[in-house]
């Protein structure tokens, strides 16, 4: 076999030596045939006739010697490949339109491919990630636990509840069991956001809090100094963390002495003892990338919540994620159903006392919680599934566009092939097999394609830039500090994109043009039948070309609007001006009091800078896809009567009102009077009001959270409604307090400058200021209001630029293609237009005939084009705002400027139709 | 005797190749004069029949080819049997033989 294999690569590599030789074995052959006649008593000239008569043809014997070596097809492909270089190089203009077209729908494929492979492919960088298994757990909803901090578990069916986090007593009775299929069992969890501090320099990120056996259960060994053991994890252990190699590259310019280093976390002390290899972010949420791995046993010192244990009278936070290691050739199956019962036992053991009526003896054992598990190989994964949807829209619009470039370069190969007609008549005349023609046509398509593959490489590079920038611009499109690389499995999809591309465009055209009745097409082939048939198909391609832009411009249409209606949508408060950032001093130490006399230094600093009109802070950022919310319990309600009356909370300095321009429109509002030890007291807006209040009674009215807080606040005013959360969401009730009289969840606040003149000139100053307060305190996310609001409608921005983008390139395909037929129809019937006209038609008459004829294609395009739209667009409808899937205005729009657009398409074909000379057309007859 | 042309059946021909290998190498000019001459005359391989079937033998494997030097130190191709060459010649051997007794046997009885 492989000797055969040898053989032909040698007959195709070594051609001209194989050619050398089969010359000479027959040369030999007849020297001999020679001798022997002459030996025979001939003379040499008549001895050389005799045996060159009994050998035959010389050429036929090494043609038959040739087909045996099994070369032919390989020969022949190379043939073909030369061949269609030739007829490239012949041909520039088609061939640069025809590449570029497919090179801006493959390289638009390969680019987002890439993206779907980091995003949802890619697997951990740890050995053996499939044998990873990731606990997950779904209960009905009467189970509740007290409290879950985490993504909830994507696709859990309706009714239900679950979670990839767990409680930690429940992570300790999963390790405590026995005879599990999982060699090591782990747990790890977020920490948010965290102050890490070295060397004096400050930063906000995302750290990992982890069990002991956390690295040697995922297999990662340290790249410097060591791991985390569960020694570590002791209670009395040293603080040890390890950092990430990203970040001992960023932050300590990879210093090979960092080992025994102090980094602070939430100003907890821990030395570094080691750095993890390069390329593991840890296990978390694809777009995290945790500095820093610290044991988990410091959780309650560096979140301040007490998770693990819960705080007095509660079971602990579910927090953490439970991740094990499967024995060789166990199943993740088996290791389920070795844990679920220790899961489920304990579960109901610490669920929380019944907050209602419901108790775990109430409970419908159908609603127990039970233990599921998915592959661990991604690590976390719900964040990849949030991306999923936004790339499968992506994906279809990148689709589209490539099967547009393939129906464009379809219809620029019928039209060659029209121009090609005799000579593949004449080779099929001559004897030439219909599937070598087809296979010749195709290997043309296919270098095409492929050299369209290559250039598209180019363009994926650029347009994997540009996706990671959309990424990095924030709004949560495509998750940030991804770098897409090219890879091999990306190359490997663009050449099967490509050779399945070369095939579809290449293959009616081929079939096509070497479908002809020869008789018909010798006869100069201009009314032949084939010729009938290749512009039906050419026409069935314009029209779905048409089709297709109907679709990706209306989509285009739809987001635009869509972006419009959420830029202007009433917000209720002035966003001109303004420049936002966050303060964490909470995690920097700060409480009580001395949390509440940095902000007012802060505050005052702020205000006394010069070009300040006004400044405030308050808990929640407006319109910045931040929730904090709960249920109020109204006069008279107890938790155990009360029905979920559910209302955004925030907690304001006293002259955010005045601030941020949200007028006052009932009762009073902040003062400086209330503090401390006054009473309580709080503002509603409009909507709390009316959803809670209906009787109009709102002023003087005490509402609480809990128990505890039973009656606690007055109600002493009502401002006018304001977006809260997204520009999208529908008003919701606001329930405001008084930061200087709250103890609890004022650790981080988000300050509101309004500046007389550009409000970013303000940012250095405030970092400035910050800093002459506290130096080790970072400020994160400064950005103008503007920018925040912007950034939640990104999606919806990325979307509309796409399709703008693809759509006015699709119709500008498909103009061409339009053209291209429109002309090819007017070539075509010159002979007819001349006879109309020496008939005594009008000019006017053939253009609007031929013209005609053109917006027949487009309204038939349009009419296929609005069933798919239809059918399509209901898919994105979740993602509109203001306007409807099936929106008449924008359909009407889209359908106009398309028809226009093939008017302009056909008017130069129709304008030379009107010019023929009746003369000159009936003499080609 | 008239000679037969050797438009025989194709196996045919590659057995009575394999067989004239069977006793050393040859060229393909050698293998043709010895087909010439132990058929007596009966059995001539035209070129146009020869080179192509070394060819697919050898494509197929029951053959080798090399260059070497013919008797009067002229550079000749010369063929030779491998061991699925000899495999297939004992095969082809026994079928056509079978053939050849079953052929002979219906001339002889009907």
């Amino acid at each position: 076999m492989t000797k055969g294999l040898r053989k032909r690569l040698r007959a195709v590599f070594l051609r001209r030596q194989m050619e050398r030789e089969l010359d000479d074995e027959l040369r030999f052959h007849l020297e001999k045939d020679i001798e022997l006649n002459m030996s025979r008593g001939m003379g040499e000239k008549e001895a050389r006739a005799a045996a060159l008569r009994s050998f035959g043809g010389v050429e036929e014997v090494k043609e038959e010697s040739r087909d045996l070596r099994g070369v032919r097809f390989l020969d022949e492909t190379w043939q073909d490949i030369r061949y269609g270089l030739r007829m490239m190089k012949k041909s520039p203009a088609f061939t640069a339109i025809a590449v570029l077209s497919l090179a801006l729908g493959i390289g638009a494929n390969t680019a987002l491919f890439s993206v779907v492979d980091s995003v949802l492919l890619q697997k951990l960088a740890v050995p053996e990630p499939d044998r990873l298994v990731l606990f997950e757990w779904q209960a009905g909803k009467a189970f509740r636990t007290s409290g879950t901090s985490g993504y909830g578990a994507g696709d859990i069916p309706k009714g239900r509840r679950g979670s990839s986090s767990f409680n930690h007593g429940i992570y300790e009775a999963m390790l405590a069991q026995e005879g599990t299929p999982v060699t090591d069992l782990f747990a790890f969890a977020a920490l948010w956001q965290a102050n890490v501090s070295v060397d004096g320099r400050a930063d906000v990120s995302d750290v990992q809090l982890v069990s002991g056996r956390y690295f040697a259960g995922l297999g990662v060994p340290a790249a410097l100094g060591r791991t985390l053991t569960d020694e570590d994890n002791l209670p009395n252990a040293a603080p040890a963390a390890v950092i990430s190699h990203a970040f001992w590259q960023s932050k300590l310019g990879g210093d090979p002495d960092v080992i025994g280093k102090r980094i602070d976390i939430n100003k907890v002390a821990f030395t570094i003892v080691g750095v993890s290899p390069k390329g593991f972010n840890g296990t978390l949420q694809i777009d995290m990338y945790p500095a820093a791995s610290v044991p988990l046993v410091f959780e309650s010192q560096l979140s301040g919540e007490n998770m693990i244990d819960g705080r007095a009278g509660r079971s602990g936070v579910w927090f953490v994620h439970v991740m094990g290691r499967l024995k060789p050739g166990a199943t993740r199956e088996q290791a389920v159903a070795s844990l679920a019962g220790t899961f489920q036992a304990k579960a109901l053991e610490i669920q929380p006392p019944p907050t209602r009526e419901t108790d775990v003896a109430e409970i419908d054992p159908k609603d127990y919680p039970v233990l599921m598990q998915r592959s661990g190989a991604q690590g976390l994964t719900e964040s990849r599934r949030i991306y999923s949807s936004t790339l499968y829209i992506l994906m279809g619009v990148v689709a589209l566009v490539l099967l547009i470039a393939c129906a464009n370069v379809a219809n620029m190969l019928l039209a060659r092939s029209a121009s090609r007609g005799t000579e593949i008549t004449l080779r099929l005349a001559m004897g030439a097999g219909r599937w070598r023609l087809v296979r010749q046509l195709l290997t043309e398509s296919l270098l095409l394609a492929l050299l369209g593959g290559a250039v598209g490489v180019l363009f994926a590079i650029w347009g994997t830039d540009a996706l990671a920038a959309i990424g990095d611009s924030g709004g949560n499109v495509l998750p940030e500090g991804v770098t897409y690389g090219l890879n091999l499995r990306v190359l490997l999809f663009t050449v099967a994109v490509s050779v399945v591309t070369g095939v579809l465009f290449g293959l009616a055209p081929a079939l096509r043009s070497t479908r002809l009745d020869l008789t018909s097409a010798m006869k100069e082939g201009s009314r032949g039948t084939a010729g009938i048939a290749r512009s039906r198909l050419s026409k069935t391609l314009v029209v779905s070309q048409v089709a297709m832009s109907l679709l990706l411009l209306f989509g285009a249409g739809l987001f635009l609007r869509t972006v419009y209606n959420l830029q202007s949508v009433e917000l209720g408060f002035d966003q001109e001006n303004l420049l936002v950032f966050t303060l964490r001093p909470g995690k920097a130490g700060y409480e009580t009091d001395r949390l509440h006399e940095f902000y007012r230094t802060v505050f005052e600093r702020i205000e006394a800078t010069p070009g300040v009109a006004a400044a405030t802070y308050c808990r929640v950022p407006l319109v910045a896809n931040n929730t904090f919310d709960s249920g109020v319990l109204l006069p008279g309600e107890t938790p155990q009567s009360g029905e979920e009356h559910l209302t955004n909370l925030q907690i304001v300095r006293e002259n955010f009102f005045e601030t941020m321009g949200i007028p006052l429109l009932a009762g009073r509002g902040f003062t400086d009077l209330d503090v401390e030890g006054s009473q309580p007291v709080a503002v509603v807006s409009e909507k709390f009001a009316r959803d809670y209040f209906p009787e109009g009674n709102v002023l003087g009215q005490r509402v609480g959270f809990d128990e505890k807080s039973l009656g606690k606040y007055e109600i002493v005013g009502v401002v006018r409604d304001t977006k809260y959360n997204s520009l999208r969401e529908d008003i919701a009730p606001i329930f405001y307090t008084s930061a200087r009289q709250e103890t609890d969840n004022i650790g981080t606040m988000y300050f509101a400058v309004r500046t007389n003149g550009d409000p970013t000139a303000f940012a250095p100053i405030a970092r400035k200021i910050v800093n002459g307060v506290d130096s080790e305190l970072p400020v994160t996310d400064v950005m103008t209001q503007e920018a925040r609001s912007a950034r939640t409608v990104a999606e919806e921005r990325v979307f509309a630029q796409m399709l703008t983008f693809f759509g006015a390139l699709a119709v500008l395909l498909a103009a061409i293609g339009l053209y291209g037929v429109m002309s090819y129809s007017v070539a075509q019937r010159t002979n007819e237009i001349g006879i109309r006209m020496a008939l005594g038609a009008e000019t006017g008459g053939v253009l609007r005939m031929v013209v005609a004829q053109g917006l027949k294609f487009a309204i038939i395009g349009l009419v296929i084009g609005s069933i798919a739209t239809f059918a399509l667009t209901r898919f994105i409808e979740g993602q509109l705002y203001g306007v409807t899937a099936s929106d008449p205005l924008t359909f009407a729009v889209v359908g106009v400027l398309l028809l226009a657009v093939a008017l302009v398409a056909c008017w130069i074909p129709a304008m030379r139709a009107a010019r023929v000379d009746p003369m000159v057309a009936l003499r080609t007859e | 005797m008239k000679t037969i042309q050797t438009d025989l059946l194709q196996g045919t021909l590659d057995l009575l190749v394999l067989k004239t290998l069977q006793s050393g190498p040859r060229h393909g000019w050698d293998i043709s004069q010895r087909i010439n001459q132990v058929s007596e005359d009966v059995l001539r391989i035209g070129q146009g029949s020869l080179y192509p079937a070394l060819h697919r033998l050898e494509d197929k494997g029951w053959i080798d080819a090399e260059w070497g030097a013919s008797e009067n130190n002229r550079r000749a191709k010369f063929y030779r049997l491998t061991a699925s060459g000899r495999k297939r010649l004992a095969e082809q051997t026994v079928i056509w033989q079978r053939f050849a007794a079953a052929v002979a046997l219906i001339l002889k009885t009907v």
